[in-house]
């Protein structure tokens, strides 16, 4: 089974301090990953370099596949209403308008209110809404479930699943032991050491 | 290009819906141009002279047959300075301290040399250093050509009436006495009462001759007095606060915070906002980033600053007020307007980008446009070194335009060295931002 996104070696360095140690990662098609590890272990820098949005200090990532991700604080546009963010970030990304009406209606985004208005809870649902613009094959998600009712919970594990048989792969961040059993495999991350 | 399009599109957004910061970011400037107005108001106030009388100036003083009003002529230099009646060493003392900019003395026997009409009676002028000293001391050199042209008059009358006295002869005072002039007429009755001979025919042409030369004194000494006169036309033009300097003046302060202040922040708050590490991810590289932020500091350049010449010049037709053609140049300033906000917008940029969030670099550009402003305004005639650190922010390059393209016949020659400059520093700072771009943590 090759691998839709392969990390070789990347590590993280702010100042003196190691966020990440040296590690090798993969993430082949039909994989569900937990990372689970205390604060500040170094979770959000590897799904962050993972994703592409922090280069690492040292090593390399390949991405086969188009990858989504959903940092943990919500990376969006407080003055734009969520369609708006959604569109601008379709446009940017070269995805389809009907994507964005179907992400606005599935995840109920239909407000007129700006992004820094909604309750924290509306706020993660456009920040994964955004992560599933232009249908990527591979998540990388961040304490998804953080801040979502039951219902939503529900609702964003069976678009994992679907993602999964369709032969997609998603890594997500957690802390909740819980939500380490819809994984099939669990990596700790200790001190920024990467723990199989 | 299209994703520096949608990001100023959304910039624009953004702005639209912050309608307590677009106020301010358009009062601000205004404000601070009309503090600057005041300021620069206040360099054209009266600086404080000290003036020691030390030869106890009369009320009046008459000086041949003229009679001159010492108190008004003194008035009349107190509309351009503040004058300040001191004995000596008070006046040096204050000079000393700066708190007089000029100390002028009327030395003893001022006045008697003056009533003499032989010497030249003298001022004596000390000045401080600095620029008001060289303003004072033209205008005391003012005042001395206005007394020397009043007294010349006297002089003038004196000598003629000397001249008078060496034709018709009579009783004159010189040096303090009482002299009898027997005079070329009286000269010519006695010779004709003398018997006739070649030597006394000699002497009756030198006197016809010496008469007839006297005789065109007047107007000689009078044309000799004033080669040149100046006559002095009602004033015409607009007034300072109407002025194409005011105008230029007003046009780039307020472009200059707005744009410094904008592309600042629109670029730190991508950072505050998380936006920047998801745009990173291949969406918008670090040039566009900095390229839609130049964009939107150039567009509200643009607009603020066309409204500001609009103002103007409507304020110049309602009050049909004469002198420059307030329309005529908008396209030339227009283009300028959007190149001096993308040079200053590119500064906003790097400052954006090394301040890191919205709140510092929001300081930051507030910090960083009042000396750069303030910088551009120093003459440089005054300061050779402040002008030249001047020349390496957009602020200064941005007055000479505009001042140009407002008020010169021919400002070709500026507007294209000053494009230059702005176009040169807009890709400078465009490019360091990049740089620093590149290298911000998400």
């Amino acid at each position: 089974m090759s691998a839709l996104v392969a990390a070789r070696g990347i590590a993280k360095r702010y100042g003196a301090r190691d966020v990440l140690r040296p590690c090798d990662f993969d993430l082949g098609a039909g994989a569900v990953v937990a990372l689970l590890g205390p604060n500040g272990a170094g979770k959000s820098t590897l799904l962050s370099i993972l994703a592409g949005a922090v280069p690492p200090t040292a090593g390399h990532v390949e991405r086969e596949a188009t990858v989504g991700w959903a940092p943990q604080r919500p990376a969006l546009y407080g003055r734009l209403t969520p369609r708006e963010n959604l569109e601008l970030f379709a446009r940017l990304g070269g995805a389809e308008a009907t994507e964005v009406h179907a992400l606005v209606r599935d995840l109920a985004l239909e407000r007129a209110e700006p992004a820094s208005a909604l309750s924290v809870g509306m706020r993660q649902r456009l920040n994964l809404a955004l992560a599933f613009l232009g249908r990527p094959q591979v998540l990388l998600l961040d304490e998804p479930t953080a801040a979502l009712d039951p219902e939503q919970r529900e609702r964003l594990w069976t678009r994992l699943d679907d993602l999964r048989r369709g032969g997609g792969a998603v890594c997500f961040a957690t802390q909740n032991l819980d939500e380490v059993e819809r994984a099939q495999r669990v990596l700790r991350i200790e001190d920024g050491r990467l723990v199989p | 290009m299209r994703a520096v399009a949608l990001l100023l599109r959304k910039d624009v957004l953004v702005l639209r819906r912050s309608p307590l910061l677009l106020g301010l970011l358009v009062a601000y400037p205004l404000v601070v141009a009309a503090l600057v107005a005041l300021v620069a108001s206040y360099a054209n106030a009266r600086p404080r002279v000290a003036l020691v009388d030390e030869d106890g100036l009369p009320a009046e003083l008459v000086v041949g047959e003229e009679r001159f009003d010492v108190e008004a002529t003194i008035d009349r230099v107190a509309r351009e300075v503040t004058l300040v009646r001191l004995d000596r060493a008070e006046a040096e003392q204050q000079l000393g301290s700066g708190r007089a900019v000029a100390m002028l003395v009327v030395p003893r026997g001022f006045v008697a040399d003056l009533r003499s009409m032989v010497r030249s009676p003298e001022l004596e002028l000390r000045t401080t250093r600095g620029a008001l000293s060289v303003r004072v001391t033209q205008q005391v050199q003012a005042l001395v050509y206005e007394l020397n042209r009043q007294l010349q008059d006297a002089y003038i009358d004196a000598n003629i009436e000397y001249t008078r006295l060496l034709v018709e002869g009579g009783t004159a005072a010189f040096l303090g006495r009482e002299v009898e002039v027997l005079g070329l007429d009286r000269a010519r009755a006695l010779l004709d009462e003398l018997p006739p001979g070649p030597r006394l025919d000699r002497l009756r042409e030198f006197v016809r001759t010496a008469r007839a030369a006297l005789g065109e004194t007047d107007e000689a000494l009078r044309a000799t007095a004033n080669p040149i006169e100046l006559r002095e036309q009602p004033a015409v033009g607009r007034s300072w606060v109407l002025s194409a300097q005011a105008q230029a003046y007003a046009a780039t302060l307020t472009i200059a915070f707005v744009a410094l202040l904008l592309a600042a922040a629109a670029l730190a708050a991508e950072r505050d906002e998380g936006a920047l590490a998801r745009l990173r991810r291949g969406l918008v590289g670090p040039g566009e980033l900095v390229a839609a932020k130049v964009a939107l500091a150039a567009l509200a350049a643009l607009v603020l600053g066309t409204g500001l010449v609009a103002a103007f010049g409507l304020a110049i037709e309602l009050g049909d007020v004469e002198g420059g053609q307030p329309w005529a140049r908008v396209p030339l300033v227009a283009a300028g307007l959007a190149l001096a906000g993308a040079a200053l917008g590119a500064l906003g940029a790097l400052l954006g980008a090394l301040a890191r969030d919205a709140r510092t670099a929001s300081l930051v550009a507030v910090l960083a446009a009042l000396p750069i402003v303030f910088l551009g305004l120093v003459p440089r005639e005054i300061a050779p070194a402040a002008a030249a650190a001047a020349d390496a922010f957009p602020f200064a390059h941005a007055l000479r335009f505009f001042t140009s393209a407002l008020f010169d016949t021919d400002p070709w020659g500026t507007v294209a060295r000053e494009t230059g400059w702005l176009a040169l520093l807009a890709l400078v700072y465009a490019a360091v931002a990049r740089v620093a771009v590149r290298r911000l943590p998400a």
